[in-house]
């Protein structure tokens, strides 16, 4: 319709410009009456192509819904294809409602575009303009190169997403399959982040135990540390409550630090040959490989230019990678990981959901305090578990007395306990924050979904993780026999000036980039 | 009866959804080359955002330039342009009409701003540039860009309107530099900004003439060819205007050219 309104206007432009050359009478009547029109909608430039409806018609209304998050073109964890937005305005809805991070932070603004690289806008994203920073390239080089040796971590969460990106259920459990294609990927060695997160339960359940006897001069409530997303959000918006933040590194971190120094030692391998991936549901993960001080095992070796941990894959470059090699990991046999990194429990696997690494910690203070296996509803936390926003519990350990502790996930939620904290008015011993809903299984680097990821597939994969701790032979951290082995050969004790230096980190204070907006 | 838009540069976040709802809303093809747009106005980039990495109080400071044609009051561009193909509408917004247009590309010297572009690599090109989203506009919606920005960093209404509340905003705040670009540049625009930070810091062109530019070009103007003199030489010009202009409209009802 538009078109021929077009056309005809054109026919008649023609026709007063035959007029102007004295070609036909017939003309100027016709050309009369275009000439009366030359500033019509139609005849103007631009307003070919189209707008999402809310942003169509609306009288200066404000829509609702509406533009998208900045994106630093050098932002570690995600990058954006122009190309492909659509404007929809849903990344902004996940990072302003359910993260709080966008429209939360003061403007002007600083030399930092606010992010948290947590990459749920990623899984909110209908058109994936919005993807993981793809770093597969690296891996590819790395395996590629023969002088190096290239090792591999998994985190707990991505055994119940993987198998999505291959046609199986949410949830389903394809641990020792993906192990198999990792192996076939090329991996020198495949570890389990698993065996660092019972080793960061070690550190924390002791660093925990030493803030409540008045050992070491840190305030309560100990806020956990594995979540670099609410890591970053802390040192942003709560700077203050720093003090309060576990030194622990995350598992990532710590599997990065040991693996160049406690591996490489048993290996014989130089540091500086050990080329350390890790497979990660997370995109933070990225960002929090780079920071300047995970760079331990350089220290340890009087060296430069060693990083912990070199390139961080998610689970959906992951997929890409076993995808492109044509390897079904439907079809694959279950492998196993690889001595001396590569034993987890229960305890560990659970840190994959929203509660997990709360319920694990709780179950090896118990024993590092008392001496004694904790009791049976210890192994099944149920207070803490699944997708509450904020949740609670009380345990009582003898001759301590009642531990209370929180969880929460979601960085909404977050502030709901850090302002409780912040006013003093919080009861509680130890806090676990995680910045994805539903915890690391619906991370930011997870396989796409439903837009926006729905209950029903968080819950599938947490009952997962659920399941295979209630089967695990050992399910808390302090019974895993390498986490006991590396203490005599290597770390000693728990916090030893050895740990201290290898597993423990500190933090930076970002509140200036925010403007001091605070809540 | 006459509309503008404010920008307060203090208040943009740099998400980028203004250029893309420019591109998606005037249907104008990115760079192949690129993901993300480039940094310059080109034939099929009508606005574009800049990062000027400076400092305040001794500190680094990030701030986002929106850029863009800036619809002046009395525009040079349409001034240069003799066969009328540029006009600045009541309504605010400096339109194009590709019709009319010649392909003399006056247009472009005349720009203060440099804004106008050439489609070079076009067999029949024309000259691109923002137009204000003119048919949004005359159905009384803001500009595309407005419409999407997330930051409250543009504001779409009477140009006296965004005039006074940009005033006031400098007025009331100590934070704002005391400018507001646009008022007086080029003899006033349609598109006013404002800023914490001096706008020649921010890569502005602050030394452009307060005087009217069509000032300027009437005079230079009258120095050029007089086509008019000469019947036939008029003649032929139309004779190849209108078949330029006919070669266009076939061009853009190929499918695939739209
Ligand atoms: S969610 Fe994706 S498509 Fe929608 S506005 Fe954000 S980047 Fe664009
Ligand atoms: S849409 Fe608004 S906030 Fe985003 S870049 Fe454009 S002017 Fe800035």
């Amino acid at each position: 319709m538009d078109d021929q309104v077009k056309e005809d206007k054109q026919v008649t432009r023609r026709s007063f410009l035959k007029m102007m050359g004295g070609l036909s009478l017939a003309g100027i009547t016709i050309g009369l009456t275009g000439c009366s029109n030359t500033t019509t909608m139609a005849e103007q430039a631009g307003g070919d192509g189209w707008l999402p409806q809310q942003y169509q018609g609306r009288g200066n209304w404000p829509a609702q819904v509406r533009g998208r998050v900045p994106i630093d073109p050098d932002n570690p964890s995600i990058v954006r294809d122009d190309q492909k937005c659509i404007l929809c305005g849903q990344c902004m809805e996940v990072c302003t409602r359910v993260q709080t991070v966008a429209g939360h932070y003061g403007m002007p603004m600083a030399d930092d575009i606010i992010c948290v690289n947590c990459g749920q806008c990623t899984l909110w994203c209908p058109t994936a303009a919005i993807t993981e920073r793809d770093d597969t390239q690296k891996v590819t080089q790395a395996i590629n190169d023969p002088n190096k040796h290239v090792i591999v971590q998994t985190a707990p969460a991505t055994r119940v997403a993987l198998g999505e990106e291959f046609g199986l259920p949410p949830g389903t459990w394809v641990v020792g399959q993906q192990v198999a294609a990792l192996k076939r990927l090329g991996f020198d060695a495949v570890f389990d982040t698993n065996f660092t997160a019972d080793l960061t339960i070690m550190e924390e359940a002791t660093e925990l135990i030493k803030r409540v006897t008045g050992e070491i001069n840190a305030p309560l409530p100990q806020f956990t540390s594995c979540s670099p997303g609410w890591v970053k959000f802390c040192e942003y918006f709560y700077p203050d409550l720093l003090p309060h933040m576990s030194s622990c590194k995350s598992p990532q971190q710590m599997l990065g630090a040991v693996a160049k120094t406690y591996y490489a030692k048993v290996k014989n391998i130089k540091p500086e040959n050990i080329v350390s991936v890790s497979i990660m549901p997370c995109t933070a993960k990225k960002f929090e490989a780079q920071r300047p001080e995970m760079n331990d095992s350089a220290h340890y070796w009087h060296k430069k230019d060693i990083q912990d941990v070199d390139v961080v894959l998610t689970t959906r470059e992951l997929a890409r990678l076993i995808k492109q090699q044509k390897i079904d990991l439907s079809k694959l046999p279950e492998e196993n990981y690889d001595p001396i990194m590569g034993e987890g429990t229960g305890g560990a696997i659970i840190f994959g959901a929203t509660g997990g690494v709360m319920e694990a910690a709780v179950r090896s203070a118990y024993f590092l305090i008392t001496k004694q296996q904790p009791p049976a509803d210890l192994f099944n936390l149920t207070p803490v578990r699944y997708l509450e926003g904020v949740k609670e519990a009380a345990v009582e350990v003898p001759g301590v007395g009642t531990v209370k502790v929180a969880v929460c996930h979601g960085l909404s939620n977050a502030r709901q306990v850090l302002d409780a904290v912040r006013a003093g008015n919080a009861p509680w011993h130890f806090v676990e924050f995680m910045s994805c809903p539903g915890g690391c299984i619906n991370g930011g680097g997870q396989p796409r979904s439903s837009v926006p990821p729905s209950d029903e597939i968080r819950m599938a994969r947490i009952n997962s993780l659920y399941q295979a701790d209630a089967k695990a032979p050992l399910r808390a951290s302090h019974e895993n026999s390498e986490i006991l082995a590396i203490y005599e050969k290597f770390l000693q004790h728990p916090m030893s000036e050895l740990s201290e230096e290898l597993l423990h980190t500190s933090y930076t204070d970002r509140g200036k980039k925010i403007n001091a907006l605070t809540s | 009866m006459s509309k503008g838009v404010l920008v307060d540069l203090t208040k943009c976040i740099g998400c980028g959804s203004c250029s893309v709802a420019c591109k998606m809303w005037n249907a104008l093809p990115y760079s192949q080359t690129s993901q993300q747009q480039g940094s310059n106005l080109d034939a099929d980039t009508w606005t574009v955002i800049n990062r000027a990495e400076v400092k305040k109080d001794n500190e680094p400071a990030w701030r986002f330039i929106k850029y863009q044609c800036l619809h002046c009051d009395e525009p040079a561009c349409a001034s240069a342009c003799f066969s009328k193909a540029l006009k600045k509408t009541k309504e605010g917004p400096v339109v194009y009409d590709v019709s009319l247009c010649v392909g003399c590309r006056y247009c472009m010297l005349a720009c203060p701003f440099n804004v106008p572009k050439y489609e070079w690599d076009k067999a029949f090109p024309e000259v691109r540039k923002c137009q204000m989203c003119a048919n949004r506009v005359y159905n009384g919606d803001s500009p595309a860009c407005v419409s999407v920005c997330p930051a409250g960093a543009l504001t779409y209404g009477e140009h006296k309107t965004i005039l006074a509340m940009a005033r006031e905003k400098i007025n009331g705040d100590g934070g704002y530099v005391k400018h507001i670009f646009g008022e007086k540049e080029a003899g006033g625009t349609s598109w006013l900004y404002i800023s914490d930070i001096p706008f020649e810091n921010l890569g502005f062109r602050t030394n452009v003439t307060t005087k009217p530019l069509p000032e300027y070009t009437e005079s230079i103007l009258g120095l050029t060819p007089a086509v008019g003199l000469s019947w036939g030489a008029l003649l032929t010009g139309m004779y190849v205007y209108n078949r330029r202009r006919n070669e266009i409209a076939k061009e853009k009802e190929k499918p695939g050219n739209k």
